[in-house]
């Protein structure tokens, strides 16, 4: 899996194909993309990739509704733009084991190790394609890839040339996108966009209104430039701001009554990547960025964050049988928190450095036999050095078949929410932050099959269990006056994940896809946190699954459908549901489509997490869509 | 809550073995990718290595018509190659070919390996028809389409069946055999 630092869509290909001669293109290694598509196709590891396909067809109007499109992710929408997002296990709105990359750029929050949904947008029709990873992706991308990692990926400004045109509107929000692509020279290729979001708020199932109205405006260049094969270059970056409400109980509860202000955020990022193909099929990787946001949610704290990154990666043949990748990364993260009187992060401001080395070997032990590898060590100011290791066979059983294996150990290291929070924001305090918090660790152990019975169908199978210990609880102290965090809890997430594709007939298209959770964690001798288990447990559903058809019904239209079940919460108790969702597509020339979408169109409403009192009742939601290209 | 026991989870691992015997290699399609552009940028080049009869074209500006037995991101992957490129002041069309449409109107055909399932029925319904086969097939390995890709060594390679095309009333140029890996030759 090295698809961490690469922006993947742009390979090292001379862009002007047609001006070389059949000797010429008959000499172009296409390493980088068979080596990509065989190790998407042959990676021993469970991977769901969502292809811009998927998304057009299942009508999704942001990031986290394309997310769904996994089966092993649990997706749950609390309020129009809060949604808590998990992958085996241990969602909540804080949710923290999951490490989420856009085009190489990590939008995990060192503050509360989790991504802040509200501020991930992107023009969906620019995404190339997005790797969904289920399980630790340790090695090459380092703590906090406990359960695993979403890896979101953007077209090459050259595949997204001419102008660009997406409106949309319905009962839950109104879209306008706008991007240009222009060719600057032989070998240079420039995306500009911009976009605007605005919803109305929801209401929850007792008909009172969620405050969660909001508008997110958002603008982005892409450059990329392909010099003769050996070298690429890519240049992006994003500038946002946007507010919304604060929906009841509010961003952070502390049992204090107070009134919740709006929530305003901004920020902006700049990433830049460099890669180097060597005559020897070797591969260097340069990657740096800088990314800064601002969230500000009255009353409790305000937040401004710098980071900074630089990424080194290494991929190299040297000796045969043997391809090796090593690399390393250093982060640096200036967060300055506005404390309140009702809660506060102490200390206000810290500087923090991550730095990390990574190995790994994959060796061809024989033809269909390959065994891979690694080790990542990787340094924080909490813990110190924390090593993650792990090893992975595969075995391909025939041209389509693999059989995979692997063992793992991982961390995930603790955040300012795990460390630094106060409440209230001055002494007495009742809760006195986590001040011997450790890094979470577990030991995960898969096996999987993926294969393809006919050249019409897919399907794969994952089996896992994962051993975890010094999971975060919250304590009481001795004197019993106030509170602190700790490592308390331990046990053992076992699941399964299945998915499958099938091409029923030429014209249509059919996607299954189920993934099912059995938990039992337990406190740990010395811990005092009765609700830790019920809560971490009751927040992920036992089993889910979905159904999806692509159906091109000829005259240029197409008739999507979906159903999904998500089994029930019981901790806050959450019913189960089943949703149905259809979208209609006309497309009378290659460069206009226009959409009807709707959701859960055969249900008065449900609601996915949190308490029935607060959490948005989700009904039925209608989306027109046009998409215009010039 | 405890967990169930090991059966459950096994039982699916057995359902999935029964689901699977052999099949044809493991393909993700994905046309940005460097394979389906080097691909797309040949097919339009071989335009201009092949001599079709001219009852093939209406006028001498009639455009080169490209049919794709593909997906999306294929069709796209050869829209944006022909629009690079001309051959002899004709621009080239392409058009996506389903199962079961007619290949009137076509110079060239391109099968590729996701719609294996059809490949039989396309190259029976070529015949006769001053058509270019082009395929991306183990199975046919260049003894039934007239040019065959391969990828060998990363390198995107073809093999040529010329008699075939020779059946057809086209005329493969001597340049095109000279690059090709492979040129197969009538079975005697």
């Amino acid at each position: 899996m090295f698809g961490c630092l690469a922006p993947a869509a742009a390979q090292p290909v001379p862009r002007q194909l047609a001006d070389l001669s059949l000797e010429e293109l008959s000499n172009i290694e296409i390493t980088s993309v068979s080596k990509r598509a065989e190790r998407l196709a042959d990676a021993p590891t469970s991977v769901f990739v969502i292809t811009a396909d998927d998304i057009r067809h299942a009508g999704a109007t942001s990031l986290p509704e394309a997310l769904r499109l996994a089966p092993a992710l649990q997706v749950a929408r609390v309020s129009a733009g809060g949604y808590a997002i998990s992958v085996r296990g241990f969602n909540g709105s804080s949710a923290n084991k999951l490490l989420v990359l856009i085009d190489g750029r990590s939008v995990y929050s060192p503050l509360f190790s989790g991504v802040f949904w509200d501020v991930q947008d992107l023009m969906l029709e620019d995404i190339e394609r997005i790797e969904v990873i289920s399980g630790p992706g340790g090695t090459l991308w380092g703590v906090n890839a406990v359960n695993g990692v979403i890896n979101v990926i953007t077209r090459s400004a050259a595949d997204t040339q001419g102008t660009l045109l997406a409106a949309g509107a319905g009962n839950r929000e109104a879209q306008l996108s706008v991007r240009h692509g222009a060719r600057l020279g032989d070998t240079t290729d420039v995306r500009v966009y911009a976009r605007r979001v605005t919803n109305p708020h929801t209401e929850t199932a007792g008909g009172s209104a969620v405050d969660d109205a909001g508008q997110h405006n958002q603008a982005g260049f892409r450059l990329d430039r392909a010099d003769s094969g050996t070298d690429k270059f890519s240049l992006h970056g994003d500038i946002y701001d946007g507010r919304h409400g604060q929906p009841r109980p509010g961003s952070i509860v502390t049992g204090a009554q107070f009134e919740l202000g709006e929530i305003t955020l901004s920020g902006a990022n700049l990433v830049g990547n460099w890669e180097h193909r060597f005559d020897a099929g070797s591969s260097l990787a340069i990657q740096a960025y800088y990314d800064r946001t601002q969230r500000t949610v009255p009353p409790t704290f305000a937040e401004t964050l710098d980071q900074v990154d630089l990424q080194l990666q290494h991929s190299l043949q040297p000796w045969p049988g043997h391809a090796f990748v090593w690399g390393g990364e250093v982060r640096y993260a200036m967060d300055r928190v506005t404390n309140s009187s009702f809660f506060a992060f102490l200390p206000a401001d810290v500087d923090q450095t991550v730095a990390s080395l990574f190995a790994q070997d994959e060796v061809t032990l024989r033809d269909d036999l390959r065994l891979s590898v690694g080790m990542r060590i990787e340094h924080n100011g909490y813990t110190g050095n924390e090593f993650l290791p792990n090893a992975r066979l595969a075995w391909k059983l025939a041209p389509a078949q693999l059989l995979w294996a692997a063992a793992s150990r991982t961390v995930r290291a603790p955040s300012r929410l795990d460390r630094d929070p106060f409440v209230p924001g001055q002494a007495p305090f009742l809760l006195a932050g986590g001040p011997d918090v450790r890094s979470e660790t577990a030991r995960v152990y898969e096996l999987g099959y993926r294969g393809q019975p006919s050249a019409d169908s897919s399907a794969s199978v994952t089996l896992y269990r994962a051993d975890y210990d010094r999971l975060h609880t919250q304590e009481v102290a001795p004197s019993r006056t106030f509170l602190f965090f700790d490592n308390g809890m331990e046990g053992r997430v076992s699941g399964a994940e299945l998915w499958g594709a099938y091409q029923a007939l030429p014209n249509w298209r059919l996607k299954a896809g189920l993934s099912r959770l059995w938990q039992d964690l337990r406190l740990k001798p010395g811990s005092n946190d009765a609700a830790a288990v019920r809560n971490a447990e009751g927040a992920n559903p036992d089993l889910q699954w979905q159904l999806r058809s692509s159906l091109d019904l000829g005259h240029q239209t197409e008739f999507d459908a979906g159903v999904r079940h998500v089994s029930a919460l019981s901790s806050p108790a959450v019913p189960a549901y089943t949703a149905v969702d259809l979208r209609l597509a006309w497309r009378p020339r290659q460069d206009l489509e226009l959409s009807v979408s709707g959701q859960n169109l055969f249900d008065a409403g449900h609601g996915e997490f949190t308490s029935v009192t607060t959490r948005s009742e989700l009904g039925r939601a209608v989306f027109v869509r046009l998409v215009s290209r010039y | 809550m405890r967990p169930r026991s090991w059966h459950a989870p096994w039982v699916w691992l057995l359902v999935a073995w029964l689901l699977g015997h052999a099949a044809t290699a493991v393909a993700q399609v994905d046309a940005t990718s460097a394979e389906y552009q080097i691909k797309a940028a040949f097919v339009c080049k071989f335009g201009a290595y092949v001599e079709w009869p001219s009852q093939a074209f209406d006028r001498s500006d009639s455009p080169l018509v490209i049919g794709v037995a593909g997906d999306n991101a294929v069709v796209e992957a050869m829209t944006r190659a022909a629009a690079q490129q001309a051959i002899d002041g004709r621009a080239i069309v392409v058009r996506r070919v389903q199962h079961g449409e007619s290949l009137a109107g076509l110079h060239i055909v391109f099968i590729t390996r996701s719609q294996a399932g059809w490949l039989a029925d396309v190259l029976a319904a070529a015949k006769g028809l001053p058509l270019l086969t082009v395929t991306e097939s183990e199975q046919t390995a260049g003894r039934d389409s007239m040019i065959n890709f391969v990828v060998v060594a990363d390198k995107v390679r073809f093999d040529v069946t010329p008699h075939l095309a020779e059946l057809n009333q086209l005329k493969i140029s001597a340049r095109l055999l000279g690059v090709a890996r492979k040129v197969m030759s009538r079975p005697s």
